[in-house]
């Protein structure tokens, strides 16, 4: 592993005396931002020391700066609120829609992937960026369905938004995965085609198998945070860190069904192993080339 | 072909089950009516079926945990004393 690599853990309630007792093992963490934009001052206050402690991330969930509409301005807001008082090391939001006309979708849903979005969503980061006050990493996202109307393919859409908005790549390893065997992509090949010299941080997370509706047979994975990083999503990551030379923090998501600690401290070394893996292959390459 | 028209059908679609249903009947109809362009009803003819389906269920669990998350402790806790 390249000094500059980093390997950390989103920060769970449910992990928070492991993750505070490990952290010698643990190179940075991720917070959900939302669930602190009604912190109290004395709460803000204990997240600011956490983040003298151990670098600290924060990443946003409900901005939507995927949209063809423009965010609101008061969650914005909140970020700003949030990032000014606890100065983490970078913050990250989603290519997503989460709402529009008025309904909350609940989660993350993947738009129309078309040039018109990927104006949009350049228009929305960089307002983003102007309120927060720092460009935000921008993670592209699983989904279940191919967007209906879209003109561009996932790597294009993400690439153009990139390129357009200045914004760095968080790259899910286990969203890409799960995109590309679901639409019938080799995930190595999705990989490739994704702008990699974005790359600032990459998400690793589990999913499982699920049914489609209907005699058909066939199955979808859903990318649930559930389950452990299957040995695909460390292979992606290896290639990634061959051919990605600048220093990568990697972010181990477990949003529940939580194993014992030490389970979850093995994927980070596992993750480490990825990387170093990864370092070597393109060490080799220069060698050769 | 990437209209506020269109990210809000598609978000009806993803949370309301009736909406769903009249779609999966008749997905030109329901497209016409909700004011979508021509090319915009021709593309969600075409669209993947299957997975607005399940994109749907999914976004209805996560909202439901969601729910669940919001409730006070002692509400969370009743709940699992007697299953509700």
């Amino acid at each position: 592993m390249n000094r500059g690599d980093r390997v950390g853990i989103g920060w769970r309630a449910p992990l928070a005396a492991s993750i505070y007792s490990h952290l010698d093992r643990i190179d940075l963490i991720e917070l959900v931002a939302d669930d602190h934009f009604r912190a109290s001052r004395r709460q803000l206050r204990a997240l600011r020391t956490l983040a003298g402690q151990v670098p600290m991330t924060l990443h946003g969930v409900t901005a939507g700066l995927a949209s063809i509409s423009p965010p609101e301005e008061r969650r914005l807001a909140r970020m700003a609120r949030l990032v000014e008082a606890v100065q983490p090391v970078s913050w990250s939001e989603h290519l997503a829609f989460v709402r529009a006309g008025g309904i909350e979708i609940g989660h993350l849903a993947a738009p129309p992937r078309t040039e018109a979005g990927v104006e949009a969503a350049s228009r929305n980061i960089r307002r983003a960026a102007m309120i927060v006050g720092a460009m935000p990493a921008m993670e592209n996202i699983a989904t279940l369905v191919d967007p209906p109307a879209s003109t561009l393919d996932e790597a294009r859409w993400v690439s153009g938004i990139l390129e357009e908005s200045g914004a760095p790549l968080l790259l899910d390893l286990h969203n890409l995965y799960a995109n590309a065997v679901n639409f019938g992509t080799e995930p190595a090949v999705l990989l490739l085609r994704m702008p990699l010299h974005r790359v600032t941080t990459v998400h690793l997370s589990g999913g499982h198998w699920i049914p489609e509706p209907g005699s058909s047979g066939r199955q979808r994975l859903l990318d649930d945070h559930v389950h452990d990083v299957p040995p695909e999503v460390f292979a992606l990551l290896t290639a990634l860190a061959a051919r990605a030379p600048q220093p990568l923090d990697v972010i181990l998501e477990r949003d529940g069904a939580f194993p014992a600690f030490p389970c979850l401290l093995a994927q980070l070394d596992a993750a480490r192993a990825a990387l170093a893996a990864g370092r070597r292959q393109a060490m080799q390459l220069r060698e050769v080339a | 072909m990437s209209s506020a028209a269109l990210e809000t059908f598609l978000a009806r679609l993803y949370t309301d089950s009736a909406a769903l249903a009249r779609f999966d009947a008749d997905p030109a109809g329901e497209a016409r009516r909700a004011g979508l362009s021509v090319q915009e009803c021709d593309a969600l003819v075409r669209s993947d079926t299957i997975g607005l389906r399940m994109a749907a269920v999914g976004f209805g669990r996560k909202r439901a945990q969601h729910r669940e998350h919001r409730k006070p402790l002692h509400h969370r806790l009743l709940d699992r004393l007697f299953r509700r």
